[in-house]
């Protein structure tokens, strides 16, 4: 991979997983934006904020376009919140940012690949500056800001009142954050609309790049008098939440009343809180209450102050307590937060605090100073700490743990890690290995007959031990399936656009688990399925709905359950359903009928529609256009070792249901012995076994057998005659039975006997033996049993199904 | 065995290729060294219903599952009980797939020059000539080397 600067090949793999992380997140904004059709400030920062990161680590990466293709989406969305232009057209917005996240998206599997040059984004990079164009033009002429902003803020006559209210701060940024004059001139962009006045030092940073560097050695001075009806301590939010900033500090306020910033009117709570003893990092921990707090306090300030720097403040914390200073409006709900952040053990409110609520405002700053040192220098000193995790408050307290822990290096532990995926899988093996290595030594033959209680119970001590590591390995490798729902949502809605269907997209439990390397395999699948509902399912006129008495909004729903050591999916629509008649007769066209017609039932008819002969190229009708890419959504749910069957209500809509194992590797298995052979059926396909009586057994004209088992009837399948194998036994009442029960159909299955219960690791059968579609035929794979000999697993529902 | 060795005299080289000799009855056949894996003594083979004859089943190296042929299966004759002289062979295609082939007997491996390679005549009547890759001129008599690829997977 030559594609990369030396050196930058190691964080390929970051960049590619964060900025695919990050345009996942920009679809998901959007879409949410899109539904509620309108633009939350809170929702364009995020945008900006998304784009600025993609921006930034491209550039760092050496891929220019990309970088360049993100600045042109971030200048966009600047333009969007400064200026709060008319959009006239939100959809070709949209459009716009849809189609630039969908480039990124594949300029990132590119990077992928061993060939790799970079894509030219001009032609989008062009549709983005003539929208802009559009936007400028389309907004008020006054909001031109950059250059306004001074202009304004001089012409701005001073009114009298606001002169008193002059605050002046000096911001620092992030080191190496590089052009800090642009990062400045972003400050003041922010925070021009809730000025007044506004003047900054230097002054030419827009066209004097040099000023970079006055600003990394003397800051950024800014001297705002804030518009009327905002408060002082909002513009200061601001700007410490401008990307990059890492403090802002007061420096001179022009009256006490803006003094009071840290005192806000509410009054100031002081709270010591402690810590459980030994839970070690205190002062992480307790970085973690004032991001907690912060959210509903106006104002906080802490000591230790330099909790996040300075590992060692653990050590005071722990003897003295953290000592939290806020002002809020509702100090309950505060002291509440921080009763429940994990980890702290007790608060107390001290007594000392300035009562703020009984004096005046004045007052109140004034005897904020005149407390020993201890409370003068906080102001000072807290606020610039503060300030950095103020910008990234945004953030969980999760991820702010894990950047603590990034950033500082040996000191602190992170609680979180991404891992190649390749070492799970190699982790996986191993344990499978282990399983039966397990059972190899537990099971040798060399110890047959002899009696060994300590080996035994140690035996079974290890036995505990296993299932308990492969239980933790596998729920590593679980994943929600939130992830593969999400991105249907981003299809629905390019649909809705092209097909002009109005549909509701609704998850159902989309945090149930399934296995990581399953859920890879599923996106096809289920893309396949959500678009076939949104093209075939959901009625073409909205006419059509409404004489069917149903609401004119179309309804796809996702959702997920377990049952039974398998997943269940279901993409359900409440679109028009499948006419069986119509299948049959199309089947039968096509030839694929395989036995009269009048003898299929409506599930067979249905499922049809999977069969890989079904599907044509035909045009879109109510039943033709349902086939397409079925046979092969079935096909890829298959190699996961899953199913798919088809439900549906002419007339109500139709339900696909998917089928797939928790896990592909392990398996709970029944072994049973059928001649020199050993089979393993899965435990949860399994009902129950039993022998025969001669009063069960039933026999059709034909001298099919049946079994009857409590009144019910089962078809019975000798496993012997199945396979061709030479039985230990043809006797059906000397073998054993086994009910076998899959997708609501039953068999029983004859072998010779029931050997034991074993957990085993599926081994897939080699291509070689698969181009024989012994698949078809039942197996689903084999596995290495204790003494080294291999066994069969069988796929009880192609068994049945072929019967 | 030599795998290494094996890959660094791929194909032809000027001083020739390595080939494994083995019997098949009274005839013998040889395999280029690269396909080869290692050589087992017979195991027990686990059967696989519903597959062609020739494939015997499977059998377990080294928790690896491995499908193996019987060459006399696959070329028609009739099968002789396993003795201690009867190996498998175990073979190793493109992408790690493993194949084992159940032989009669082992018997060397010989560097074999190009110059005495030759093509096999082009007639569509001989069966055996499916698997056959090229005629070997050697001193002891002519041998026939075995295209392993159609061996296996036509």
């Amino acid at each position: 991979m030559a594609k990369f600067e030396a050196g930058m090949e190691a964080m390929a793999d970051m960049y590619v997983f964060e900025t695919t992380t990050l345009l996942e997140q920009l679809d998901q904004i959007l879409m949410k934006t899109e539904n509620e059709s309108s633009f939350g400030e809170e929702e364009i920062n995020e945008i900006f904020r998304t784009m600025h990161t993609i921006k930034g680590s491209s550039a760092m990466m050496g891929l220019d376009n990309m970088s360049k293709l993100a600045h042109a989406i971030e200048d966009m969305f600047y333009i969007i919140r400064e200026e709060h232009p008319v959009i006239s057209s939100m959809e070709s917005l949209y459009d716009l940012v849809f189609n630039a996240s969908d480039l990124m998206k594949a300029e990132i599997e590119l990077l992928q690949e061993d060939e790799y040059t970079q894509t030219d984004f001009s032609d989008q990079m062009n549709k983005i500056e003539s929208f802009v164009a559009v936007l400028k033009g389309g907004a008020p002429a006054e909001a031109a800001p950059v250059q306004a902003a001074p202009a304004q803020a001089a012409a701005a006559p001073a009114a009298s009142k606001a002169a008193a209210e002059q605050t002046e701060v000096l911001v620092f940024f992030n080191e190496d954050c590089k052009m800090e004059n642009l990062r400045a001139l972003l400050v003041i962009n922010r925070i021009t609309e809730s000025c007044s006045k506004l003047e900054y030092f230097p002054a030419d940073i827009e066209n004097n790049s040099e000023t970079a560097q006055d600003i990394i050695e003397n800051g950024f001075t800014v001297r705002f008098t804030p518009a009327n009806g905002t408060a002082t301590d909002a513009v200061l939010e601001i700007i410490r939440t401008t990307p990059n900033v890492r403090s802002c500090e007061v420096t001179a306020r022009g009256t006490a009343a803006a003094s009071s910033a840290p005192a806000a009117a509410s009054g100031l709570t002081t709270v010591r809180v402690h810590f459980d003893d030994d839970c070690k990092m205190e002062n992480l921990r307790a970085l973690l209450v004032v991001n907690n707090i912060r959210e509903v306090c106006d104002s906080v300030s802490f000591e230790p102050a330099d909790i996040e720097e300075n590992a060692e403040t653990s050590k005071t914390i722990i003897e003295e307590g953290f000592v939290v200073h806020f002002a809020s409006e509702k100090p309950e709900m505060v002291l509440q937060i921080i009763e429940s952040t994990p980890s702290v053990k007790a608060y107390e409110i001290m007594e000392d605090a300035p009562a703020a609520e009984d004096t005046p405002a004045p007052q109140t700053a004034a005897e904020t100073k005149a407390e020993p040192a201890k409370a003068a220098e906080k102001p000072a000193e807290t606020k610039p700490q503060a300030a950095a995790p103020a910008a990234d408050s945004k953030k969980t307290t999760e991820q702010i743990n894990n950047m603590l822990g990034a950033q500082k290096g040996g000191g602190a532990k992170q609680s979180l890690i991404s891992v190649n995926l390749n070492k799970l899988d190699t982790l996986l093996d191993l344990v499978g290995e282990i399983v039966i290595t397990e059972a190899m030594v537990t099971s040798n033959p060399d110890l047959k007959g002899l009696r060994l209680d300590n080996f035994q119970k140690a035996a079974r001590q290890l036995r505990k031990l296993n299932s308990e590591l492969q239980d933790t390995v596998m729920s590593i490798r679980m994943v929600p399936l939130s992830g593969a729902f999400n991105k249907m949502t981003r299809i629905v809605r390019d649909m809705k656009v092209k097909l002009g269907k109005d549909v509701d997209l609704i998850f159902e439990g989309e945090e149930t688990e399934v296995d990581k390397s399953i859920i890879d395999q599923l996106n096809d699948p289920l893309m396949h399925m959500v678009r076939n509902s949104m093209d075939h399912g959901i009625e073409d006129n909205v006419e059509d709905r409404i004489a069917a008495g149903k609401s004119p909004k179309g309804k796809i729903t996702l959702s997920a359950y377990n049952s039974s050591g398998e997943v269940i999916i279901v993409v359900a629509d409440d679109g028009a359903g499948i006419n069986p008649e119509k299948v049959l007769a199309k089947a039968e066209r096509n030839g694929i009928l395989t036995k009269p017609a009048s003898e299929y039932t409506e599930k067979e008819i249905l499922n049809m529609i999977m069969l890989p002969g079904f599907s044509t190229n035909e045009q879109v009708t109510e039943y033709s256009g349902r086939g397409v890419g079925m046979d092969v959504v079935r096909k890829n749910i298959e190699k996961i070792g899953g199913t798919v069957s088809v439900d549906s209500k002419l007339g109500e809509g139709t339900n696909f249901i998917i089928k797939i194992p928790l896990s592909l590797s392990i398996v709970d298995g029944m072994e049973v012995s059928v001649g020199d052979s050993i089979f393993t059926i899965p435990i949860n396909s399994i009902r129950e076994s039993f022998k025969v009586k001669p009063n069960q057994l039933v026999k059709d004209t034909s001298g099919k057998e049946m079994i009857m088992i409590r009144g019910e009837c089962f078809p019975l399948i000798r496993l012997y005659e199945l396979y061709d194998l030479k039985p230990g036994t043809d006797n059906l009442y000397e073998g054993i039975v086994i009910l076998a029960e899959t997708e609501g159909r039953c068999a029983c299955l004859f072998a010779d006997e029931l050997i034991g219960e074993q957990q085993v690791v599926v081994k897939p059968f080699s291509a070689l033996l698969n181009n024989y579609n012994v698949k078809q035929h039942g197996m689903a794979g084999c596995s290495i049993l204790g003494d080294g000999s291999i066994t069969i697993i069988l796929d009880v529902s192609n068994i049945i199904s072929d019967f | 065995m030599g795998e290494n060795n094996a890959v660094k005299t791929t194909g032809y080289a000027a001083d020739g290729a390595e080939v494994l000799f083995f019997n098949i009855g009274e005839t013998i056949y040889g395999i280029e060294i690269k396909y080869i894996n290692e050589i087992i003594g017979i195991e027990q083979i686990t059967v696989v219903p519903k597959i062609p004859d020739h494939i015997k089943g499977v059998i377990n190296i080294r928790g690896k599952v491995v499908p193996v042929i019987s060459v006399r299966k696959r070329f028609g004759m009739d099968e002789i009980p396993y003795d201690d002289r009867t190996c498998i062979i175990v073979l190793e295609f493109e992408g790690g797939e493993q194949v084992g082939i159940i032989v009669d007997r082992v018997q060397e491996v010989i560097v074999v020059k190009q110059g005495d390679i030759s093509k096999t005549p082009d007639s569509k009547n001989v069966n055996t000539n499916r698997y056959i890759k090229s005629i070997i001129n050697m001193d002891s008599g002519i041998r026939l080397l075995l295209d392993c690829d159609k061996l296996i997977l036509d």
